[in-house]
């Protein structure tokens, strides 16, 4: 018996040696289990160098394990204070695995939520079921109780559950209540606890359709509508400065929010996590956002996003990956906690050399030393030349060095319009000054040569045979017909008048317009001048704009034409085709210009093309609208009718190939069905 | 007076099943005790002993007296198991079998009802097993031979007598080596990347399972259906956990001094490597080969695979069932010894050969890739021959003596225009005869250029038949759709397809007198298929693909990427040998497994640098691994590849890595001169962060991940660094 229990013990012995050996920090891995994205100047993912390596699991402190763990908190001498919900305690400890100290104090129920204040060490517990936050020296002493505010504005029928807290240098509390959804509350130290108001208050979103359905809805179904209430916070940070961030599950855009004093929202953000679980304050002015699944996002202070990394483990077990995060926390060396509920452990990460640089390049920029932060951003993008976020850094950084050429080509890079159109501003200045002088010498010298080829052209006719060469090519009917579609741009009426009646209707001629037309459109949409572009660069999709276009132009005429028919219109086909054609002649003639202007004009300046891109398009709408009436010999209350009809037809149309289309996938799918049952059964 | 004797009786009678009873459940509880084992035979270091009513055996090394336990012993039966578990962990085989469509049961020789038949023989014993109520069987045959234990099942002993009943897995032994929680210091040997270990300590119930993969990587024949987490519903962030390379695992009880290492000899085409620590179901660690027989797959009945029924695979996978234990003992009872033995046992059997291992950096360059334009796509020319010729000229003049090289994206059409069906380079690099002078000329310079193949994938989106395409076993078309800018859609080709595509290539390429192939695809790829009404093993497509590879191997240079064990013997080089493991959190160790292995007989080059994070940790671990670094460069900058496929290759360009190829070239070439040829025979972590090599020359290599400067053995080895000493 006592031999037996000699060799458990010593079994024991050894089984904690080796754990301790176990827990020391492993040399970290190279290789990780997951990758890392970022995102392109378009917004595109795109993988990049890991950001952080998993470093380290800790799974207990010294023996003590965690259970149902839902807070973390780091401090800057790296002490590491979790709420152990489910032991109703905070456990405090180090990176090592060491056990510091134990906080159980009997008040504790089930703390949700801990915070540490940097310069005094007070520890401040957020316990739901106790329904107060507790204050406790650094020694674990409790100090205060702060119960539920008695103000009459806090709400007498609220309860007071609060699970998330962080406090200022003052010791303001913001505490993040279970159901109260009126927002942060605040609550100042003073006469035990004075409340201040509420605070970052989420507003209820309602959409279009919400309102539709509360306009047309009885009382009762109203009342048996999920009531829009605003969201409450799922948790919250304080950086250095004392701003606040707080991260809302189900607010999509605006998921992550930086609040200053007054409680306004000063950024929101595109990629967001989908459930985010906790966000803290980094030491660069950036902010981390961890999903509940494991992945982790930084963003930089202006919101954009730099990396996200992690994932969601699916029972492999590999080190980095979680099954269900709750909070993270950084510390001073930029070392990530992440705290996993479900397998009640620690994960830390710690930053790549990649990563340091690219801190040390934020900070260099923030701080306005552009030169100096170009040396961090060149080594960045040696190790990733795509990384978005650097190479808009670095064209700005040459920005503010006048340095315009490579300011321009970074920008471009990074697809970062306004660091491009100011870049372009300055170089196009910069030539127009080098180049002010000869312009207008060329100017002049075009004149005097103009005037003089006019007058000798008057005197001796130098041009004559040009102009028959010209009126030879352009005699023909075919020629004639293009040439007549500029006069129906003038004078639609008249216009339409001869296309009607005095034989300017022409297949031929309208396809020609048509190609044209299609040419520019596919000129302008893909080679037009960056700033202007609506199209991605290298993505080129040319015959599905050819066919749109074909379609369009087939939907309308056919339609246009069944609907005159019936309408005692004049149009034939032919004519119908050709008014449409021919109406497309101010975007052929204005394209050319925006083309121009596109390639010279900087982003202040765009209200030139835009203009000129109005004028186009009504133009080319009048035209129409003018063709259809006249050709068809209608009157205005008729052309309206007749244009809504053509529009009604086209979507009847649209519906019908629809349907079509539909049906017959389901006879293909049937067929296949059948094919695939009886290549199951024979075996095939 | 009758009566009253009737009576008698009757209450003698009842009292008599009344006391039997107890009696009877007496003798169950019965332990089985060492005496119970009888020897069956021994070899000049090693007992073996048998229990034949669960076909227990017990390895007795002659020298120490140690005993290697093959089940779990009544001794040491904690009794919180339930009967299944107990009959599992007592029993020397256990078989899994299906039942009806998709059920799955286990048979052991404890729950369930068999008959054994043994036979003994001079140097083992064979048991032929039938389960009588689920009616099917099969025979083990256990032989003995000096340290090494082979167990195995004969393909033609396996029989399947009952209705609807199918077998789905065995395996054999998979208490073999086995330790309770935390009593018994040592690890468990799992090839996982280069290899990694899992200590044989108390696990505190923090795993609920342990490593369990397919050997060769996982089967792409069988449809997936786990439903993987994605970020924003799109991107996969996990990256797949690393391919098991070679059919090997091994237990090591450290302080009792003996182990073994398991080859799976035969049957690994299908088999998964199990390596379950303590708390993983039951208290005990257990390490061990299951073979697969057959499985269950989805079978859609439409297109839109709303429709599924469940079916079992026809046929059952036809090989015998190998596993040959290693045993070790002594000084070899540790990872170190794993792995020599398992270099003796691959040389002795002609599975690997000696090859020219002389140090050479692998500098690989990118030709061309596509990206969109207009109707169709145009060529992004990275690096062209010249180029290559200017980067070589470049590197000479930095020091650098030799190279190999691997050029990918050379073919016309660039990198993704697969199949390559015969030599004709893209001319936007050179053209066809530019490369062949330049391989020809650079040979010369002992600059090394392979042709880049991969001889497995047809590019789904210019090729829009698929008739040469795999289908999986549920006769569905074999489809990889990564999430790509260009083309989203590859097939695999049929394996004799990739034959005689192959055949074809090689015929034009020789022509030119070109001989230097690097093959990928089909070095690290295996799965089961169907084709016209048949159905194919992992074990077909593995013979067709040796086939193939042996034929290429006779004509040319040829080096594989990432090969699975069986190909070894083929190759002059191992290219991507990885050196960590797939960070499995019950992975307490990562050790350079297939390195001591391989090293000093088939040189092994790096996955690539440019895309490690910590470059520092990285260069030390080539150091410590013998495993030549690997660069991957372009003559052009890396954004120029945004739009194409290769959008993930974001940081490639020559300028940026110069400089760390000339360096690392420097470093390395100085080490791995010293130990050229020779193999390593010891490989120790010592406390002190500093990880000691041994090679066969004398010559000790010490790496020091730690902060600190270390001294030790005389050399002082500086802060994450390393020293080469003296050979002794």
């Amino acid at each position: 018996m006592t031999r037996k229990r000699k060799i458990t013990f010593l079994s024991a012995l050894f089984a904690i040696i080796l754990l301790c050996t176990a827990l020391s920090p492993l040399i970290s891995h190279a290789e990780t289990p997951y990758k890392t994205y970022t995102l392109s100047g378009y917004g595109d993912v795109q993988e990049t160098q890991t950001a952080y390596l998993a470093y380290e699991t800790i799974v207990k402190f010294g023996d003590e394990a965690m259970k149902r763990p839902s807070d973390i908190y780091v401090t800057d001498d790296n002490e590491i204070y979790v709420a152990d919900t489910g032991n109703g305690r905070i456990v405090v400890g180090n990176l090592q695995g060491d056990l510091i100290r134990i906080i159980d104090d009997p008040v504790l129920k089930s703390p949700r939520g801990v915070f540490v204040t940097e310069n005094n060490k007070h520890v401040y517990v957020a316990d739901r079921d106790a329904e107060a936050v507790f204050e406790f020296d650094h020694e674990g002493k409790l100090l205060n109780k702060y119960g539920k505010p008695t103000s009459p504005l806090y709400g007498d029928n609220l309860s007071f559950m609060p699970i998330k807290i962080v406090v200022n240098e003052a010791g303001v509390m913001f505490i993040i209540c279970e159901s109260n959804t009126n927002g942060i509350v605040e609550i100042s130290p003073t006469e035990g606890g004075t409340f201040l108001g509420y605070f970052g208050t989420n507003f209820a979103s309602a959409d279009i359709r919400t309102i539709i359905y509360r306009v047309i809805m009885t009382e009762e179904q109203r009342a048996k509508m999920v009531s829009n209430i605003p969201s409450t916070p799922d948790n919250l940070a304080i950086d250095e400065r004392g701003l606040i961030y707080t991260v809302t599950r189900g607010d999509e855009y605006k998921t992550l929010k930086r609040l200053n004093i007054a409680g306004i929202n000063m950024i929101d953000r595109a990629r967001y996590a989908t459930i985010p679980a906790a966000v803290t304050a980094g030491n660069h002015e950036n902010v981390y956002v961890a999903d509940q699944n494991g992945y982790v996002y930084e963003y930089n202070n202006e919101g954009d996003l730099l990396y996200v990394f992690g994932g969601k483990d699916d029972g492999s077990q590999r080190i980095g990956l979680s099954t269900m995060v709750a909070a993270i926390d950084a510390d001073p060396q930029d070392r990530l906690y992440l705290l996993d509920t479900d397998k009640a452990q620690i994960q830390v990460y710690t930053p790549t050399e990649f990563t340091n640089l690219l801190h040390r390049a934020l900070y260099l920029y923030s701080k306005g030393m552009y030169t100096e932060s170009k040396e961090p951003l060149e080594k960045v993008l040696q190790m990733n030349s795509m990384f978005d976020y650097a190479n808009r850094a670095m064209g700005r950084a040459y920005f503010q060095e006048e340095n315009y050429e490579m300011a321009l080509q970074y920008a471009r890079l990074a697809k970062d319009l306004d660091g491009y159109s100011d870049a372009y501003w300055e170089i196009r200045n910069q030539w127009l000054k080098r180049n002010i002088t000869l312009m207008i010498i060329l100017i002049a010298v075009i004149a005097v040569v103009w005037i003089v080829l006019s007058k000798l052209d008057k005197k001796r006719g130098i041009f004559n045979g040009v102009r028959k060469f010209w009126a030879k090519i352009t005699g023909n009917r075919l020629m004639g017909n293009i040439k007549y579609a500029r006069y129906y741009m003038m004078h639609p009426i008249d216009g339409s008048y001869g296309i009607s009646r005095e034989g300017h209707a022409s297949w031929a001629a309208s396809s020609i317009l048509l190609a044209i037309f299609t040419i520019e459109f596919l000129v302008y949409k893909y080679l037009c001048g960056f700033l202007q572009k609506t199209v991605r660069e290298g993505r080129y999709e040319v015959l599905s704009d050819i066919g749109m276009i074909a379609v369009v132009i087939f939907a309308v005429t056919v339609c246009n034409y069944l609907v005159c028919t019936i309408n005692d219109g004049e149009g034939t086909p032919k004519k119908i085709y050709t008014y449409f054609c021919y109406s497309l002649m101010p975007y052929i003639l204005l394209t050319p210009i925006c083309f121009i202007l596109s390639h010279v004009l900087t982003k202040n300046e765009q209200f030139l093309i835009t203009l000129t891109q109005i004028l186009m398009y009504g133009w080319t709408g009048i035209l129409v609208i003018m063709g259809i009436k006249e050709v068809n010999n209608y009157t205005p209350k008729e052309t309206i009718k007749i244009i809504l009809l053509t529009l009604f037809t086209i979507l009847i149309m649209a519906l019908l190939v629809f349907i079509i289309y539909i049906l017959w996938a389901q006879v293909f799918e049937f067929i296949s069905a059948i094919f695939g049952e009886v290549v199951y059964r024979l075996g095939y | 007076m009758a009566t009253k004797k009737k009576l008698l009786c009757l209450i003698l009678a009842v009292l008599f099943v009344l006391t039997a009873f107890p009696f009877g459940a007496l003798a169950e509880e019965e332990t089985v005790s060492m005496d119970d084992y009888k020897l069956v035979t021994e070899s000049d270091t090693y007992k073996l002993y048998l229990y034949e009513p669960t076909m227990s055996i017990k390895l007795e090394n002659k020298e120490t007296g140690v005993i290697l336990e093959s089940t779990l012993s009544d001794e040491k039966d904690n009794g919180k198991n339930n009967s299944v578990w107990t009959g599992y962990m007592k029993s020397g085989i256990v078989l899994q079998f299906i039942k009806g469509t998709n059920n799955t049961y286990q048979a052991d020789l404890l729950n369930n009802a068999n008959t054994l038949n043994y036979t003994y023989k001079p140097n083992g014993f064979s048991c032929d097993i039938f389960f009588t109520k689920e009616m099917f069987g099969l025979t083990v045959n256990v032989t003995l031979e000096r340290d090494e234990l082979i167990v195995t099942v004969p393909d033609s002993s396996i029989r399947e007598e009952g209705e609807n009943t199918y077998i789905s897995t065995v395996s054999l032994f998979p208490f073999m080596g086995y330790t309770h929680m935390g009593d018994t210091p040592g690890y468990m040997f799992i090839p996982d990347g280069n290899g990694a270990l899992i200590y044989l300590d108390d696990k505190e119930g923090r795993f609920t399972t342990g490593f369990s993969q397919l050997i060769y990587g996982r089967d792409d024949g069988f449809t997936d259906t786990s439903t993987p987490s994605y970020l924003w519903d799109e991107y996969d962030t996990v990256i797949r956990s690393n391919n098991v390379l070679a059919p090997i695992f091994g237990i090591a009880h450290t302080e009792e001094k003996i182990g073994f290492l398991g080859i799976v000899e035969s049957g690994d085409k299908r088999a998964s490597i199990e390596a379950q620590p303590n708390g993983a179901m039951v208290d005990y660690n257990r390490c061990f080969a299951k073979f697969v027989l057959r499985d269950v797959y989805v079978q859609p009945l439409n297109q839109s695979n709303s429709g599924t029924v469940q079916m079992v695979e026809n046929d059952r996978g036809h090989d015998d069932l190998t596993v040959r234990y290693c045993l070790l003992s002594g000084d070899d009872a540790n990872y170190v010894g794993m792995a020599v033995k398992y270099r003796s046992y691959l040389l002795a059997s002609g599975a690997i050969q000696k090859k020219d291992t002389t140090y050479k950096t692998r500098v690989d360059f990118l030709g061309t890739d596509r990206e969109p334009f207009l109707v169709s796509t145009t060529a992004v020319v990275m690096t062209t021959v010249d180029q290559i010729k200017e980067i070589y000229t470049d590197l000479r003049m930095g020091g650098v003596p030799s190279l190999l090289t691997v050029y990918k994206g050379w073919q016309k059409g660039g990198y993704y225009a697969l199949p390559i069906n015969s030599f004709d380079a893209d001319g936007a690099i050179g053209g066809t005869n530019n490369l062949a002078k330049l391989i020809e000329e650079e040979e010369l310079n002992d600059f090394t250029v392979y042709l880049y193949n991969d001889a497995l994938r047809i590019n789904g989106t210019t090729n829009k038949f698929t008739m040469n395409a795999v289908k999986k076993v549920n006769k569905r078309t074999l489809m990889e759709t990564p999430v790509k800018q260009v083309y989203d859609l590859f097939y695999y080709q049929m394996p004799n397809r990739t034959d005689s595509t192959l055949k074809n290539f090689l015929q034009s390429y020789t022509k030119k007198g070109v001989r230097n192939l690097a093959l990928a695809g089909i070095t690290n790829t295996l799965f089961s298929y169907s084709s016209k009404g048949s159905f194919y093993t992992r074990k077909n497509t593995a013979d067709i693909y040796e086939n193939t590879v042996n034929a290429t191997s006779a004509n040319t240079n040829l080096v594989l990427e990432q090969p699975f064990a069986y190909l070894w013997r083929y190759t002059d080089g191992f290219l991507d040998m990885p050196v960590g493991s797939s960070d499995y959190m019950f992975v307490n160790e990562e050790v350079p497994f297939l390195s001591i292995v391989l090293k000093g007989v088939i040189p092994m080059y790096s996955a690539y640098v440019n895309f490690e994070a910590n470059k520092t940790e990285f260069f030390l671990q080539l150091v410590e691994s013998g495993v030549y670094p690997s660069f991957y460069v372009t003559h052009e900058n890396s954004s120029k590849l945004i739009y194409t496929n290769s959008s993930d290759l974001y940081s490639t360009e020559y300028k940026t890595y110069r400089d760390t190829i000339v360096e690392y070239d420097r470093a390395l070439r100085l080490v791995q001169n010293a130990v050229d040829g020779a193999t390593i025979v010891n490989h120790e972590k010592l406390d002190n962060g500093v990880t000691r090599v041994t090679y066969s020359n004398g010559v000790r290599v010490y790496v020091n991940y730690s902060e600190k400067d270390v001294s030790i053995d005389g050399y002082t080895v500086e802060a994450l660094s390393y020293k080469v000493g003296e050979a002794q």
